[in-house]
């Protein structure tokens, strides 16, 4: 069953939808923040008030996971800090003097001039201070103020920029291929995922660029053009990014709806790559038998708290698209898990939502399908978790403590806001990840049997 | 400009939608480097400015410091962000916010938070936002049926000069919930400091009542977040002993207590600039007399700050032997760490400390670090204003003349400064980026509210004790920093330690 937010609720559509409790991002200047920090070697120069990259260490690192700021996050972040004065006589001259002294002073390979609401709104022309520079170091202007839109929007509105600013045509290089749609701090694994992705890639002879979490990431950025092929793993995060890099350097793309979870949907990941690229599908089918055999040989192990512990529950998860898809899937198809509502928190633009559903339903092996509920709202996705089965809840770490009322024995942070683990380089990405995923799962429960 | 220097000693005009900056209100400065005593002689003859930096970081502003992680933990109010979706993101741990606080310490078994946020987009920017804030109150009331509600403004709802006041006076009559606008738009002040007063003016002017009755017994004591839970249940046990109960606000309290803020036999302070506004307005507003000074912090300053509750309360005769009592049983557990920290480096020298502290802590901690026979030949503030500047002169006077780095959070100073200074121990919280990586000691300056770890406490007697203890233990551990500092980059080029001034960046006066 599909239901949006009013059929759910029995209410007709609220006059504003987007005034909610506690949504599960943040804006677009936070999204070009996270970003930027996480490909490595980036100095993000902040155009804003000198609250906004506190608000993206308190809100979106510490949520994802508890992540500190990092060399040049948190309060080590540039910023113009504007107030009253350079709303009234502009804030160019404070910028020009920002950019400046980061440059002296703070050592990397591309500088990211991310500008926030105050400039928009006081007309500042950042492209005309951001140019000044372009002679002596590698920068570009990112504009991003808070009111245009969340932190999908701002991861992007940065590949945007970087295409635009940045990017030249390089000769196509066989068997490379960049990722897109893993959102830094949204997607809270994606340190460890993009790392675990790039090996499996490797396996089957693919170049993965993965741009993020490694140093050298201006380079990795650089390098963008001589891909053979673009891949996406979100229903909706990084279609544009990949639009625009098959108009301007005719690259294709393949999307799927998420990062694959555990050996089925990890081997269809890498025999649809292996197709488009050309690859033999016995090369790849040889690498998904070994791996295949040696995770269900480890499967084994947890047979008996699976069975005697927790067999067959009923399962919500509360996530983005395409974690709820990749973690519903594994759970669905893999577990012998009851999926029994799957809430969609990162407002998927209308068009795409159908697909999102399908694959929560037609893809689910259960013959027990979800409800697939799409709501950004914390108090609403509160109340339609109410009067439900489940005793698993895949969430976020605002479900931990209502948990119990809404009669889940389990809880487990999966999706952001997470404040209550700390994740590094968790990762329940390819072959192995499912079992990562149900480590994480029965350490909440299990006991003596 | 002479009489605006006294614009602290001037009345609070509640007429007014929201208070001076505290630029206006108290001199307020975030940039300075000197020695403490010639801080204060440029604060008296007006000399100090606010001067621009050409290197600037990230580092808090009137709303996000602050208000956006406290405001939201009063446990029958709800919040309304009236900003773009991006400023309320620090408030998404309101759930998990003290609830790892057992209930067996005194946490309210059941509690439910609140907050929204107007989510203010492009076409709010151009036709404005008035309606939706509106809808946003009623949908609070009709969801929450809380007893306030909060408006927290912003940058943009300050720049496209929303009427925030007319939409409140619209809706008021029908709403039961008092509804409470707060003016912390990021870009009115470069102090986070300007976030306190503007939230206790809108406590004071439409959540306060006129007091039905006088509780003789309730000492007013608004807490910052850096006062843990363990602090609260110490500060609890002292007055209880003089049959007092305190009145913690804002962080988790009941819309009644603030409405009773009236009621109380006075108001006491944790963090004197913090306190300032609130203790002036209800003394000036109802007649609750209030003092700023000292924090219950150390042995010395613990017993102050009881005589000085003592004194407003009539306990004058049981404080003395409540002082006594205590000293007996902290004071020898005290002497044993301080001796233990008096020959920790073996050659007779004291044990250098350097702390990035608050004004508040910087009154309080300095004379707690002599207490301990520790040394603080420096200490970074956050800022500085005029509220605090007799104090500082007691202070020189109480534990000698020091350097003083006046910034709000900047990183690349705080390192540099760490650098330079070498201290024994560093005192720092995250906002110092890579400064904790070195060869000689750190550690937290304090933990925070959802704490209740025995070991995070730092008030009163016990706190005393224990962070006394907890200093001594942090110097036994360095493999931390020193591991980091060898294998991990610095976040700025070798030229910026290689040169002499904190404030190199700094511009020069116009």
């Amino acid at each position: 069953m599909t239901s949006d937010n009013s059929e759910a609720s029995g209410v007709s559509e609220p006059k504003y939808p987007e005034v909610m409790e506690a949504p599960r991002y943040s804006c677009a200047l936070g999204g070009a923040i996270s970003t930027a920090l996480g490909i490595f070697g980036t100095v993000p120069i902040l155009h804003s008030g000198a609250g906004c990259g506190q608000a993206h260490l308190n809100g979106q690192a510490y949520g994802c996971g508890e992540n500190a700021g990092g060399p040049q996050g948190g309060t080590s972040t540039p910023c113009s800090c504007l107030v009253e004065e350079h709303v009234i006589f502009g804030g160019e001259n404070k910028l020009r003097n920002l950019i400046q002294s980061s440059i002296e002073l703070m050592d990397g390979d591309l500088y990211a001039v991310i500008s926030g609401c105050v400039p928009a709104l006081t007309g500042d022309d950042v492209e005309s201070v951001v140019k000044e520079f372009k002679e002596k170091a590698n920068i570009i202007s990112v504009k991003t103020a808070g009111f245009i839109g969340n932190s999908y929007k701002g991861y992007e509105l940065f590949f945007q920029a970087v295409i635009d600013q940045l990017l030249r045509p390089l000769p196509v290089k066989k068997g490379r291929i960049n990722i897109f749609g893993v959102v830094p701090y949204q997607h809270l694994f994606w340190k460890g995922d993009l790392k675990v992705l790039k090996s499996t890639l490797q396996r089957l002879g693919i170049e993965a660029n993965i741009i993020l979490r490694e140093f050298g990431g201006p380079q990795n950025l650089q390098e963008i053009p001589a891909a053979e092929l673009n891949v996406v793993l979100s229903p909706w995060n990084g279609h544009e990014i990949a639009k625009s890099l098959q108009e301007k350097f005719g690259t294709p793309y393949l999307t799927f709806p998420g990062v694959p979870i555990g050996p089925k949907q990890t081997s269809n990941f890498l025999l649809q790559l292996a197709g488009r690229l050309n690859i033999p599908a016995e090369k790849a089918q040889k690498i998904i038998n070994e791996e295949e055999s040696i995770v269900y040989r480890f499967v084994e192990y947890l047979g008996d708290v699976h069975i005697l512990g927790l067999p067959h529950p009923y399962f919500a998860t509360v996530a983005d698209s395409g974690n709820a898809i990749g973690i519903t899937q594994f759970l669905a198809n893999e577990m012998g898990y009851l999926p029994e509502v799957v809430i969609i928190t990162d407002n998927p633009p209308q068009e795409i939502r159908d697909g999102i559903t399908r694959e929560l339903t037609e893809n689910i092996e259960s013959i027990f399908k979800p409800d697939i509920i799409f709501e950004s709202d914390s108090h609403k996705i509160r109340q339609k978790l109410r009067d439900r089965n489940f005793l698993v809840l895949l969430a976020s770490s605002l479900e931990k403590f209502i948990a119990p009322e809404l009669g889940a024995a389990v809880h487990l942070s999966v999706s952001f806001p997470s404040f209550d683990r700390l994740i590094l380089e968790r990762s329940y990405a390819g072959f192995s990840g499912g079992l990562n995923l149900m480590e994480d799962i029965l350490s909440k429960i299990v006991a003596p049997l | 400009m002479q009489s605006s220097q006294n614009l602290i000693d001037q009345e609070i005009n509640l007429s007014e939608n929201t208070c001076p900056n505290r630029e206006q209100r108290a001199r307020g400065i975030n940039v300075y480097y000197g020695r403490a005593s010639e801080l204060v002689r440029d604060a008296k003859c007006g000399k100090l400015h606010n001067r621009e930096r050409k290197f600037q970081q990230a580092s808090g502003c009137v709303l996000n410091f602050y208000l956006s992680v406290r405001v939201n933990t009063i446990r029958d109010a709800a919040v309304i962000f009236h900003a773009p979706v991006g400023c309320s993101t620090p408030a998404l741990g309101y759930r998990e916010l003290f609830r790892d606080i057992p209930v067996e310490l005194g946490r309210p078994d059941n509690f439910d938070l609140h907050w929204m946020t107007t989510n203010i987009n492009e076409q709010d920017v151009v036709y404005g936002a008035a309606d939706k804030l509106k809808f946003a109150i009623e949908e609070a009331e009709r969801r929450y049926s809380p007893r306030a509600i909060f408006i927290l403004t912003s940058c943009v709802s300050g720049v496209i000069g929303e009427d925030i006041e007319g939409v409140v006076n619209e809706v008021q009559p029908f709403c039961s919930a008092r509804i409470v606008p707060v003016h912390c738009e990021g870009v009115r002040s470069r102090l986070v400091q300007t976030g306190y007063d503007a939230f206790w003016h809108g406590v004071l002017k439409y959540l306060v009542k006129k007091p039905e009755k006088k509780q003789k017994d309730l000492v007013n004591v608004a807490s910052m977040l850096s006062y843990t839970w363990q602090d609260r249940r110490e500060i609890t046990r002292l007055l209880g002993k003089l049959n007092l109960r305190p009145n913690f606000v804002p962080e988790f309290a009941t819309v009644e207590q603030f409405e009773q803020l009236s009621e109380a036999a006075v108001t006491a302070p944790l963090c004197p600039t913090y306190t300032d506004y609130l203790s002036k307005g209800l003394e000036q507003e109802y007649g609750v007399p209030y003092f700023l000074y000292p924090s219950p912090m150390g042995i010395a300053g613990t017993d102050e700050w009881l005589r000085k509750v003592a004194r407003f309360t009539g306990k004058e005769g049981e404080v003395e032997a409540l002082i006594d009592e205590e000293h007996k049983k902290w004071q020898p557990k005290l002497d044993i760490i301080r001796k233990e920290l008096e020959g920790f480096k073996g050659n007779g020298e004291k044990i250098e400390v350097l702390g990035s502290l608050g004004q508040g802590r910087l009154l309080a901690q300095l004379p707690f670090f002599d207490e301990l026979g520790l040394s603080s030949k420096a200490a970074m503030a956050q800022d500085f204003d005029n509220l605090i500047l007799e104090e500082v002169e007691d202070l020189i006077g109480k534990v000698g003349d020091f350097d003083i780095l006046v910034n709000t959070f900047q990183a690349a100073e705080q390192a540099h400064i760490t650098r330079q200074l070498n201290p024994d121990l560093a005192l720092t919280c995250p906002f110092q980026g890579g400064a904790y990586k070195r060869l000689k000691g750190i550690t937290r300056i304090h933990a925070l509210r959802g704490d209740s770890l025995p070991w995070s406490a730092q008030s009163g007697y016990t706190g005393a004790v224990t962070y006394a203890a907890f200093l001594l233990q942090s110097l036994k551990s360095v493999s931390f920093q020193r591991t980091m500092l060898a294998k991990t980059r610095d976040s700025y080029r070798d030229w910026w330690y290689d040169q002499p001034n904190p404030l190199h960046y700094l511009e020069k006066e116009a």
